[in-house]
């Protein structure tokens, strides 16, 4: 029997049972949306990221100091003030560095604008102009060091009672005192501009290190102008750091430096979505076992149903496998539904997470949707398999006699 | 064994079943002896009636002319072929396209159309739908149902059932036309009808071999093969004996008198 015919003749069947069908598949369907959802979810959120940090960054080193032999906590994690003006100076100068900037969290006790006073201890940052200088501003543009001058996330800016506006002056009170600074932009979004803000969206005052008297710095951003000048620049760095710098003098013990590459930071995300999605999968394949023993039940008792009609086909002279063929493109089909079905309603479902999330990009994982249509075959002919067989072997005799 | 392209001519004057001595015995804790020893032979356009009681060994000869089972002792020929020690794949093949079954109910694809089950058995032959469209188109008009074509069994009657039954079993024109009680699940006018269509075949030239245990249904016949215990017991030759032949029934309950 020709493929297309069989096709057709299941195709009938499976109409003929159209609830039967749909209840059956349903399990394949779940188990499908599932991992798609998840890995949606997962695609969309690492391009987001890549957007976000990845593609104009790539050449970035980001450089601090926490507990050796740790992998752990990402960017940062236990960092102290170690670095000091002469280090970015002095990394800056490296020939194979092309920028290196200060980066830290300057302590505040608080953050006062008109006759208002808000307590934020870690609203200030202090780092170089060119930081948020290729940012987009809904309003002004970055700050000139040493002119008192600050750039505030949108968040930061409707902290107060009024909203701060470009042309404000505003008071932040850290250790030596309170300094008066005046806002000169204001960013569009509240996203976070590198690694080393962990990807938060909190309030952010950004200001030069010299008006607020800072020394010490958590991180280094170190920029080797072009993505392969990367690991040159991170040796020198490093290298530097361990001979010359006055870091390398105030290093707790235990503690050594740490330099990642944006691509690292990646690559650390994607260890963790992997595993995310490795554990979704494993809940997906019992949920596609559970569909594929639902599927190899409603055919045998199709098979039963059906006695008489494989008794007509074989009188006719349909072949063994002409019937095997027969029952076993309809456990196939009924696969393939569930799998393409799951497929659109993980995508819709992912869709609406990232919505709900608010994560910015939307990645359809084609190769996971390709996969998935496979396993929905897979689950078809595993399922499928005796059934198809137990009806391809009914003695015609038998079955015609078959009430 | 002949292939498909064997000579005509030499085909001609070859039986379109051949039975030689041929014995189906069961194993149910003791041997049952269904067929015991049965000579026949069926010639091309003939037309005989196989009569016999309940448990004469009717259905198994049925099934062994059908392809359907294999003998446990002598010979079987169809169209020439020896299918006695043929394998299931053989035997499937050589059904399907020198056997057509007509059965008592019918037995239709309740979901295919009229025309989709008496094209079914060319799909198993890999014609193409065109073909297929157009052979079932043809056997429907001659059996009379060219106007139901698209109607699936539940909406046709018992009679009309009948009728896509027989096109279905003429569309891979057939060495041989089995039919198994073709009658019995029809009122008297409606299976006198079906007989009509029968002796209308024959006269075509088709080859028929019924089982029946209505007298009158078997006196269409040219003769009767009376079964008996699993033998033959008499085979009784007709002359003309295709009208009003409905005194009585072979097992002389007398229904069926009109």
């Amino acid at each position: 029997m020709k493929p297309v015919q069989s096709l057709r003749m299941s195709w009938r069947a499976i109409r003929g049972h159209r609830l039967r069908s749909t209840l059956t598949t349903l399990g394949v369907i779940i188990g499908v949306a599932a991992v798609i959802t998840f890995v949606t979810l997962g695609a969309s959120l690492q391009e987001d990221i890549l957007v976000e940090v990845g593609s104009e960054e790539a050449s970035n080193i980001y450089v601090w100091v926490g507990p050796e032999d740790t992998n752990q906590g990402g960017p940062g994690f236990g960092a102290e003030p170690v670095f000091t003006s002469a280090d970015v100076a002095g990394i800056d100068d490296l020939d194979s560095v092309e920028n290196a900037i200060p980066y830290t969290i300057w302590l505040t006790e608080n953050v006062q604008y008109r006759d208002q006073s808000v307590t934020r201890q870690e609203a200030l940052r202090v780092t170089d102009p060119s930081y948020v200088a290729d940012e987009e501003f809904a309003d002004g543009g970055p700050y000139d060091p040493g002119e008192n001058e600050a750039v505030l996330t949108p968040s930061a800016a409707a902290m107060f009672a009024t909203n701060v506006t470009v042309g404000d002056t505003i008071t932040v009170t850290t250790v030596g005192g309170p300094v008066d600074l005046e806002v000169v932009g204001i960013l569009a979004t509240d996203d976070s501009l590198s690694p080393t803000e962990s990807f938060s969206t909190s309030p952010r005052i950004y200001t030069s290190p010299e008006d607020v008297g800072a020394s010490r710095f958590l991180f280094l951003i170190v920029d080797a102008g072009d993505p392969t000048a990367v690991d040159r620049a991170r040796e020198d760095t490093l290298a530097y750091l361990n001979d010359e710098s006055e870091a390398s003098g105030s290093l707790p013990s235990n503690y050594g430096f740490q330099l990642q590459t944006a691509e690292e930071l990646l690559g650390q995300l994607e260890e963790i979505l992997d595993l995310l999605t490795g554990f979704v999968s494993g809940i997906a394949l019992i949920s596609l076992v559970v569909g594929a023993i639902g599927i190899a039940n409603i055919m045998l008792v199709s098979v039963t149903e059906r006695t008489r009609e494989i008794g007509i086909m074989k009188a006719v002279g349909a072949q063994n496998r002409d019937v095997l063929q027969l029952f076993l493109t309809e456990a196939v089909i009924l696969g393939l539904i569930g799998a393409i079905l799951g497929t659109g309603l993980g995508a819709v479902v992912g869709y609406a997470a990232i919505e709900f999330i608010g994560i910015d990009a939307y990645v359809f994982p084609t190769f996971w949707a390709g996969i998935a249509i496979l396993v929905g075959i897979l689950v078809g002919v595993v399922a499928g398999l005796y059934p198809a067989w137990d009806a391809a072997r009914t003695d015609p005799i038998d079955a015609l006699r078959y009430e | 064994m002949n292939s498909t392209t064997a000579d005509e001519t030499e085909r001609a004057g070859t039986p379109a079943v051949f039975l030689d001595d041929v014995r189906k015995t069961y194993f149910v804790g003791e041997p049952v002896h269904a067929l015991d020893g049965v000579t026949l032979e069926i010639p091309k356009g003939s037309y005989t009636a196989v009569m016999g009681p309940s448990g004469s060994g009717k259905s198994t000869l049925m099934n062994l002319v059908g392809c359907l089972d294999s003998p446990t002792e002598g010979r079987i020929d169809i169209d020439g072929e020896d299918v006695t020690a043929a394998s299931n794949r053989r035997r499937t093949t050589v059904r399907g396209k020198s056997v057509g079954f007509v059965f008592q109910t019918f037995n239709l694809m309740p979901r295919l159309t009229a025309l989709e089950n008496v094209a079914l058995p060319l799909v198993f032959r890999g014609l193409s739908a065109g073909e297929r469209r157009e052979r079932a188109r043809d056997l429907l008009e001659r059996v009379g149902l060219g106007d139901r074509m698209d109607h699936r069994p539940s909406e046709l009657s018992g009679g009309q059932r009948q009728r896509v039954a027989i096109a279905r079993a003429l569309v891979n024109d057939p060495a041989i036309l089995l039919a198994d009680e073709p009658t019995g699940n029809l009122d008297t006018e409606t299976g006198a009808k079906i007989l009509d269509l029968f002796d209308e075949l024959h006269a075509e030239g088709n080859t028929i071999l019924m089982v029946t245990h209505e007298r009158y249904v078997a006196e269409h016949a040219e003769r009767i093969v009376h079964l008996l215990d699993g033998t033959i017991e008499r085979i009784e030759e007709l002359e003309g004996g295709e009208e009003d032949g409905r005194q009585e029934t072979e097992s002389g309950q007398g229904e069926g008198t009109e």
